[in-house]
């Protein structure tokens, strides 16, 4: 096994904020020798009050290794804790800590090739962002499906820049919309079920990785419909976040 | 779904902190069951401390408490761990 340095706190600088939606934000940061990381991996994320008190949170990497900053895309979460002041409060300048990379299991990188099969609910585009971003990075043309299910079409987030990636040699972006499609919508308009994978493909029999990330119901669904369509288990990488009070 | 698990992805960088070493690809073989899978696969509940349940059987796999001075890591139910490609456990 790979022992490495204990992963250590280290102070994020908040260079620039993006809106994303109406309740999601990148935040963009300056982590002075961060050493690098995989697409897929996420930061514990850690604010400290005047008073000591400390929240901590988990929220995958948005951009790709590639890039000289650090990305994290954060959804509000009603009453959470630490959402609200990530995507209403945080200014250029502000800091917080942060440690990370962490995880390995829900990684890719244009070496481990595919073809791909990424899926994801609401904010759980976000890894799978990480991914497409350093494909793109590194001109890779594996072999990539991305399904992305959005309650509306103002909770679809980086739809602009998935559009702009799409032309890219062996990528397809489909949505789904299960609540409220935006107008003229003809596409999927349900939750994601067999047929709608049926039709997104790759099949069972390409050998592909799946990637699944999203609240924790849709991952447990996606993950069995997969393996019900006959796709390998363990080629399947799901992560999962739920409720946790944000 | 009433139970609010999430998975062992979650937990990774509490644990590494401890272990210094990445454990989402580990495997684990469940000493109830005898399922092996990574501990990423895991579902990880959450109370004062947090508790990995076996995916195929849902018994107790780890369980970690977080105090003010000190993190401790039981791993009962655990019959063998080991990092992908080292061999099976």
């Amino acid at each position: 096994m790979t022992r490495r340095a204990p992963v250590v706190w280290r102070t994020a600088t908040v260079r620039g904020v993006v809106a994303e939606s109406h309740h999601a934000r990148t935040l963009v940061l300056d982590v002075p020798e961060w050493p690098g990381h995989r697409a897929g991996q996420h930061v514990d994320l850690r604010l400290t009050a005047e008073d000591g008190y400390q929240a901590q949170r988990s929220y995958s990497i948005a951009s790709a290794p590639e890039l000289d900053a650090l990305e994290i895309t954060v959804e509000l979460i009603d009453d959470g804790e630490v959402s609200p002041y990530l995507v209403e409060e945080v200014r250029p300048g502000d800091q917080f800590e942060v440690r990370g990379p962490i995880g390995g299991h829900f990684t890719w990188s244009v070496p481990d090739g595919g073809p791909l099969l990424l899926i994801g609910g609401g904010s759980g585009l976000v890894p799978l962002m990480s991914m497409l971003r350093h494909r793109a990075a590194r001109r890779s043309e594996v072999e990539t499906r991305l399904l992305v299910s959005a309650r509306g079409a103002e909770d679809a987030l980086h739809s602009d820049e998935l559009a702009s990636l799409e032309p890219s040699a062996g990528l397809h972006v489909a949505w789904t919309f299960t609540r409220t499609p935006p107008p003229g919508w003809t596409g999927w308009a349900r939750r994601v079920d067999a047929a709608m994978l049926a039709e997104l493909g790759p099949g069972p029999d390409a050998g592909a990785r799946s990637f699944v990330c999203g609240p924790t119901p849709f991952v447990e669904r996606v993950a069995e419909l997969l393996v019900e369509a006959g796709h390998d288990p363990r080629a399947i990488h799901a992560e999962r976040f739920g409720p946790t009070g944000g | 779904m009433t139970d609010l698990h999430t998975d062992g992805n979650g937990v990774a960088g509490l644990l590494e902190e401890i272990l210094a070493v990445e454990v989402t690809t580990m495997v684990r073989k469940c000493q109830s069951c005898g399922d092996r899978q990574p501990i990423a696969a895991h579902r990880a509940y959450r109370g004062a401390g947090v508790v990995l349940r076996c995916p195929s059987c849902g018994d107790v796999a780890v369980r970690i408490g977080v105090h003010a001075e000190a993190v401790t890591v039981e791993w009962r139910g655990t019959y063998a761990i080991a990092q992908t490609g080292s061999g099976s456990p």
